[in-house]
């Protein structure tokens, strides 16, 4: 009879233990990438680096500034008046579509703060991980200062200590966090840049990932931003030292790809930045080329006329294409990244060039001239023009505030559609001031100096799901 | 945890008496079915001693010296008497009192509960509801005839399941969970329900509320459906064959109000001449009106002119070509019996059935051996199923929205599509334009070259041992698995026009899947039941559960395959290269699993027959929460019911036969509310239990390197918690005329607590947002169950039974966030799950012939920018629902008719967006609605609905219909012959024949095949048929 529950108890005792309790609770998803899976050697943390480049996108910025400043005109299709003629406020669907730039900045940010956790603990797979984990390491800084900064040119107002800044972002987190100022923020940031020069690559036979001369270039343009002239200066130098400007003679080639002339950093490209000014051409059945369709923006007159007919950079960024021409239609139109011949495969497509020796040459030219050394700016100022335009006779200037006007001038024809216009004149605190035969209507002709829309409102979505955001001024919220 | 068993045992130890002269045990079971009968009392007659029968109706019982007789008592049943002379053993069987046949036992699925103790809200279906059903799975057959259960049946695909939904939709991120289901003890995966012989079942009991439920924990958060299963009786061997032959037919697809070819060219034309198109339709192409024919000779204008008259004459009929009238057959053996130690019920069936779509059937093979073994104070039952099956899935399925899906094609394909050549022969393959059609044959090519199957091996099987220990102590343990092995098979046939669509290599496609799901449970429990007296009874129990779960699945796709060689990966050749650097693998797998560990203590007090309480507690640990802090998870309830009939005061009326009030709270937690995402593996999805919770990672890549990129694709969830759905019950049960009239009424509020919400993100988290824990949720529903024997005679028997549930559903708050949108929903404080969202369309403009909207402010506007949009048109899910019937019993002929139906519901009719579109985009694709001949504009100063064929309406309200419907379900005629005797022998034991006829009419305003559906939008899905059968039944 005992025998027997005895029996039974050992029969229901087996079964319980056919898996053990503990082990219940702990069935683990085996074959999901996650968590601390996902990042689990150094390699893995390689391939997160590479999703944060995925999103690098300084075609944003390139775009902004130019459809509010004085770099481009409406073409033959245009809906972009609440941004080109300045309508925008912070619900606006132009400003939405196309300029978040915090959607498009820290999920960057937020993959290097994901590699910088995880790395430290990553294994090595072989004895070149040990290299490529400081590399991962500098890149991931580099990455989340450079992202910073673009947050900052389109979020705060100038350079000011304790001015307002975005969230400066050192770790991933579902938290919700508040503006900081500018010092702060930018301590953080020129931290962030200094150990990362120290750990990235001194070489550039990898331009399509950060170098210590990406870093180098960074610097020199947030140091250009916080007006401290002096690393400016110093930076700048460092760049120009290690990249001389291109021959006139390969300018052309720099921007069809053929060279990487001036080039630290660049993203190269299968996506057609060139048909944000005009769509591909076609051939047809008998190979004959066909006009594409409506053109959305043309080069301003303002910037067309700036330029000299021996200027190189005239007849690489602009074109007056006799197709258009025979066809009636605006033809003086973008070159600059046309890409490979009309109807061709890269036609349109180029590789956005983060960083060139000739804005190092400009950033230092403004340096110096505020530093007061005015015959050295005026000399690389000289030296630019000298590679660009043949004949060229070099200038004398004297005075600091023409000399600033000029090196801001040819900042305008060197960089033009390069994503810095727009900024330069938020920063020298000049207004956007277009031809009349640029501007779609009298409302679109001047954006008087230090306005407010100089400063991009901060997102509608962002101000919802942060109680912490502060909007910026001007904007009814 | 061990600990904590341990304890459990030693209070019910404590509460154990000894010292007795003599010991008396047995069981006690009905005569009727000789199943066990828990909760007799027996009594020692002229002494105090009391005990009762525990949940296998075993008792033991102490009998003083002297004492002579022992009485067996149970509610529902004739007392019966025994002397004791010198037996130490006491079986006993108790007939049934019939003038209270209604008392019947709820299954819990952890033990019976006489009824009259139940305090919880459940509805038992019995046989009559799921058996002889010409329906692969059984969970259409509850459709109408359980109050506050919504079943919706989404696909008539033979072998689909319908959803459902007990009271209302109780979570946001879990909206479509399922109900859990248990078959004698052990749960079983709604994806083989198809692999399931419903005439195996006994009874469905749904549990709704919270003590009902509460034993399932947080698999039971939106109601069980426990399922027993038939058991032999006592007496000799019964056998039963049951043979049904019938067919499926098509819906009426008329309902679409389509256009025949005269009226569709004529409305090419009149779109012709609003817009001046120059897209190529028959009727404007070749109209004489047509500006483009203004420089043709009058020859070709003949020619054109004798093409649309060709056109005209033919009106294809669609229906004939992607559906049929379905055969469907069934054959069953079953034989039963035993005696009072070993009892057995065997099975054995095949079900036939092929669907209304040519491409699609269901072949089911089932077994099921249950046994049941009493040996003095050991039970012993195992029961077992095992079947396969065989499902064709319907091609249009496989190809989804596409126009070579049949039923897409029904209302999409123009009526003057001639799939014939002039020999015969299908005019299939590319290069089909609107003037010369081949659509219809490349949909009957690609149903010819195409197959989608599904082979399903299926075990489920239950072993329970129970012993008595010692008077009234019984130790239980049930060990079941629920086990299915799943081949998919699809194929596309090299050689064939749609096989040489499929890259690459041009030759056909194969897909072969294998899934295996496997659940283990077991579950320990001590219990005690003790009579103390005939005023006070309790039992108690202490249980401990475990449950482990796998998944696996695994499947691969062959490309260019061998002509030679059909339906098989056997023999594929090799891929062109194409100079790539990396071969894509086309094979996958992945695996999955969880575990559950729960410990639950019931308590059940009864005093005088008059009132019973109970709680129960349990805590389950699932690793199923990845946040330790929050993976263990009690659930509570308490319950209690008054027999008012007992009281003294009810002695003097005779109105009320049966007056009983039920009383319940409780909170159960709903494991289906935490988010899963899967696993996909060519063919199957695996369930990945911690997809919402882990911060998860996709791939991606960047141009300026060659290795692959990593990219976050969902934040995880560290702080989540399981909702949790508080629930009350309150119930009345009111039984007339010696119980002949039946009135249950039901009252209940559930709140969903914690309930996901997306919570929008900050840019700095880098994701948009979070499910995160900060909503409420309510369901508040009445439910009514009337029943009324209106004759009971000898002969006669006339009965009617109708029931209604209204269930309103409100989410009460939405945390930080005001409202957000969900599919076409939006979510918003204040209003149901499942409220429409969108425009407001007034009909055209009368001058312009515009689409006119209201605005945000109330006034008209024809700019679709400027629309506004509104939540006012109501929800997907219906607030009423319901059920009648009729049931006549004369003479051994029957007639049983039961109706369904649902009000108070919307839904978003996307085909009738579709065909009422008029648009030249949609005129050219897709046929239209013969709504557009009257009722749309086309000068100024017309009053019509629709605007101007110039102008899209875009999604609208237009679009939302009142899908309302009354749906005559079933009609069962039968007769029941009685035993025929030949030459003094028993030839047949019995025998009925019967038709059964599914699904006979609709009534509703929904202007669409069929108003019910299992989601909120209307576009493809395979239809509801009708089906009758005949059947019978031999008994010898």
């Amino acid at each position: 009879m005992y025998k027997k529950i005895y029996k039974l108890i050992l029969v229901c005792a087996s079964f319980v233990s056919f898996s053990s309790c503990e082990e219940l609770l702990n069935v683990k998803e085996t074959d999901f990438i996650a968590g601390e899976t996902a990042l689990r050697t150094v390699k893995n943390n390689e391939s997160l680096i590479i999703g944060a480049y995925s999103l690098l996108g300084p075609e944003m910025s390139m775009r902004l500034n130019m459809v509010l400043s004085d770099e481009v005109k409406a073409g033959e299709f245009y809906n972009a008046q609440s941004t080109h003629q300045w309508q925008f406020n912070y619900d606006d669907v132009g400003i939405r579509d196309n300029y978040t730039a915090t959607t498009g900045h820290y999920p960057i940010i937020d993959r290097a703060n994901r590699v910088l956790v995880a790395l430290p603990t990553a294994l090595d797979e072989s004895t070149a991980d040990v290299d490529l984990r400081k590399r991962i390491m500098g890149e991931a800084l580099f990455l989340r200062a450079y992202a910073h900064f673009e947050l900052f040119r389109y979020y705060s107002g100038n350079y000011d200590v304790n001015g307002l800044a975005m969230p400066y972002m050192e770790t991933p987190s579902l938290e919700t966090h508040a503006r900081i100022n500018m010092g702060e923020y930018f301590q953080k940031l020129l931290k962030d840049l200094n150990e990362a020069k120290t750990l990235l690559p001194d070489n550039l036979s990898d331009k399509s990932r950060a170098n210590k001369l990406a870093a180098t270039g960074l610097q020199a343009r947030v140091a250009l931003y916080m007006r401290n002239w002096a690393d400016a200066i110093t930076y700048s130098t460092e760049y120009i030292t290690a990249l001389p400007l291109s021959p006139r003679d390969q300018f052309a080639g720099l921007w069809s790809d053929n060279n990487s002339n001036e080039t630290a950093f660049k993203l190269p490209r299968t996506s057609r930045f060139g048909s944000f000014f005009r769509p591909l051409f076609t051939k047809n059945a008998q190979g004959v080329i066909q006009l594409p369709g409506q053109i959305s923006w043309l080069p301003s007159e303002k910037l067309w006329n700036s330029y000299d007919a021996t200027d190189i950079r005239f007849s690489t960024y602009l074109v007056d294409e006799p197709l258009f021409k025979a066809a009636d239609r605006p033809s003086k139109i973008t070159k600059k990244y046309a890409g490979t011949a009309y109807a061709t495969d890269r036609e349109n497509m180029a590789d956005m060039k983060v960083f060139r020796t000739a804005e190092m040459y400009l950033i230092r030219a403004e340096a110096r001239a505020e530093n007061n050394a005015i015959a050295e700016s005026v000399s690389d100022l000289n030296a630019l023009r000298a590679a660009r335009i043949s004949p060229y006779t070099s200038v004398s200037i004297t005075s600091k505030d023409q000399l600033i006007t000029e090196i801001i001038q040819e900042r305008f024809k060197e960089l033009a559609f390069e994503g810095h216009r727009f900024w330069d004149l938020k920063r020298r605190g000049l207004p956007v001031q277009r031809l009349a035969s640029d501007a779609p209507s009298a409302d679109g002709t001047t954006l008087p100096a230090n306005n407010f829309r100089f400063v991009l409102p901060i997102p509608q979505p962002e101000m919802l799901a942060n109680p912490k955001m502060v909007q910026n001024p001007g904007y009814a919220n | 945890m061990r600990k904590f068993l341990f304890f459990g045992f030693l209070l019910l130890i404590a509460n154990l008496t000894f010292a007795q002269t003599k010991k008396i045990t047995g069981k006690v079971i009905t005569v009727d079915d000789g199943s066990s009968l828990p909760g007799a009392t027996i009594q020692v007659l002229g002494t105090n001693n009391y005990a009762q029968s525990n949940a296998d109706g075993n008792y033991s019982i102490d009998v003083p010296a002297g004492a002579t007789t022992l009485k067996f008592s149970s509610i529902g049943f004739l007392s019966k008497e025994v002397a004791i002379g010198s037996l130490s053993k006491i079986d006993v069987s108790l007939e049934i009192d019939e003038n209270i046949l209604q008392e019947v036992v709820i299954s819990t699925g952890y033990g019976p509960q006489r009824k009259d103790r139940f305090a919880g809200a459940a509805t038992i279906l019995g046989t009559e509801v799921t058996n002889n059903r010409p329906v692969g799975s059984f969970t259409h057959t509850l459709q109408g005839r359980a109050p506050g259960v919504l079943v919706n049946s989404g696909s008539g695909q033979p072998g689909a399941n319908a959803s459902i939904t007990i009271r209302g939709i109780k979570s946001i991120a879990g909206a479509g969970t399922q109900p859990l289901y248990i078959i004698d003890g052990v749960p079983v995966d709604p994806a083989t329900f198809h692999s399931l012989n419903p005439n195996d079942f006994e009874s469905m009991t749904i549990l709704k509320d919270a003590n009902a439920a509460a034993l399932y924990g947080a698999r039971g958060g939106v109601g069980v459906v426990v399922i027993t299963t038939k058991q032999g009786k006592v007496g000799e061997t019964n056998y039963t064959a049951r043979y049904q032959t019938g067919f499926t037919a098509p819906p009426d697809f008329s309902r679409l109000n389509l256009m025949s070819s005269a009226e569709l060219l004529a409305y090419e034309e009149r779109v012709g001449l609003a817009t001046a198109t120059t897209t190529a339709m028959p009727g404007w192409t070749w109209s004489r009106k047509n500006p483009a024919n203004t420089k043709k000779t009058e020859t070709e204008l003949q020619q054109f002119d004798k093409n649309i008259d060709e056109l005209r004459n033919r009106n294809t009929p669609l229906s004939d070509y992607f559906f049929r009238t379905g055969k469907s057959n069934t054959y069953e053996l079953n034989a039963s019996g035993g005696n009072e130690k070993l009892r057995f019920f065997a099975s054995g069936s095949v079900f036939d059935q092929q669907g209304i779509d040519k491409t699609s059937s269901l072949t089911r093979y089932t077994g099921r051996y249950n046994l049941m073994n009493n040996n003095n104070k050991l039970t012993i039952q195992w029961n077992n199923l095992i079947s396969y099956s065989e499902r064709q899935d319907a091609v249009g399925d496989l190809y989804g929205n596409s126009a070579i899906n049949p039923f897409q094609m029904i209302y999409r394909a123009k009526p003057y599509d001639n799939p014939y050549r002039a020999d015969g022969s299908l005019n299939f393959g590319g290069g089909s334009t609107n003037l010369a059609l081949k659509q219809v044959a490349n949909t009957l090519e690609s149903n010819l070259s195409s197959r989608d199957r599904n082979k399903q091996m299926k075990l489920n099987s239950g072993l329970t041992l129970a012993y008595d220990i010692y008077d009234g102590l019984t130790l239980r343990n049930v060990f079941g698995i629920d086990a299915a092995n799943t081949l998919r098979e699809t194929y596309i046939d090299p050689g064939t026009y749609r096989g040489s669509l499929q890259q690459p290599g041009a030759s056909g496609y194969a897909r072969e899947a294998n899934f295996i799901s496997a659940q283990l449970i077991n579950t320990t429990g001590l219990t005690y039941t003790k009579t103390l007296s005939p005023q006070h009874s309790f039992n108690t129990g202490a249980y401990f559960e475990v449950i482990r779960g796998y998944n696996k699945g695994m499947g691969f796709i062959l490309y260019n395959l061998n002509p030679a060689l059909l339906n098989t990966g056997q023999g594929a050749l090799d891929l062109p290269s194409n100079n790539a650097t990396t071969y894509p693998q086309r094979a996958s797998s992945a695996r999955s699993g969880f575990g559950i560990r729960s410990y639950f203590f019931t308590g059940e007090y009864t005093f005088d027959n008059k009132i019973t309480v109970n709680a129960n507690i349990r805590r389950d640990g699932t690793s199923r929460i990845m946040n330790e802090a929050n993976r263990e998870i009690t659930t509570w309830s308490a319950g209690a019911v008054w027999n008012v009939m007992r009281e003294n005061f009810m002695e003097n009326q005779n109105v009320l036969s049966t007056a009983r009030l039920r009383f319940t709270i409780g909170k159960v937690p709903n494991i289906g509310s935490i988010g899963t995402t899967s696993y996909g593996v060519n063919g199957f999805n695996v369930t990945n239990y911690a997809g919402t919770q882990l911060p998860a990672f996709g791939t991606t890549s960047y141009t300026g390197s060659t290795l692959p990129g990593l990219a976050p694709s969902a934040p995880g969830n560290p702080n989540l918690k399981i909702e949790t759905v508080q629930k009350t019950n309150l119930g009345v049960d009111l039984y007339f005329l010696k119980d002949r009239a039946r009135l249950n009424v039901d009252l209940y509020k559930e709140n969903t607590l914690d309930l996901f919400v997306r919570q929008p993100l900050s840019a700095t988290t880098a994701f948009a947002s979070l499910d995160i824990n900060a909503g409420k949720m309510s369901n508040k529903g009445v439910e009514v169950l009337f029943e009324y024997d209106i004759l009971s005679r000898k002969n006669l028997n006339v009965g009617i039974n109708f029931n209604h549930a209204i269930n309103i559903n409100t989410i009460e708050d939405l945390g930080l966030v005001e409202e957000y949108f969900l599919g076409t929903f939006v979510i918003r404080k204040g209003l149901p799950y499942g409220s429409h969202y969108t425009y407001s369309y007034l009909g055209a403009d009368p001058e312009t012939g515009k689409p006119t909207y209201e605005t945000a402010n109330g006034s008209t506007t024809t700019d679709y920018s400027q629309a506004g949009q509104f939540a006012k048109f109501g929800t997907y899910l219906p607030k009423h629902i319901g059920g009648f019937g009729l049931n006549v019993d004369y003479k051994g002929f029957y007639v049983m008719a039961n109706f369904s139906y649902q009000f108070d519901v919307v839904r978003s009719n996307n085909v009738r967006n579709w065909i009422t579109d008029g648009t030249v985009g949609y005129t050219s694709a897709v046929n239209q609605s013969r709504e557009l001949i009257d009722n749309q504009w086309e000068k100024p100063g017309d009053q019509k609905w629709f605007a101007s064929p110039k102008y899209a309406k875009n999604f609208t309200s237009s679009d939302l219909e009142d899908a309302k419907f009354l749906r005559f379900r079933t009609l069962n005629i039968g007769y029941n012959l009685p035993a025929i005797r030949f030459k003094g022998k028993t030839t047949f034991k019995g025998a009925s024949i019967y038709a059964n006829l599914e699904n006979l009419a609709i009534w509703s305003p929904w202007r669409g095949v069929d108003p019910e559906d299992n989601n909120n939008i209307s576009l493809v899905e395979y239809p509801n048929p009708k089906a009758v059968v005949f059947g019978i039944d031999l008994k010898f």
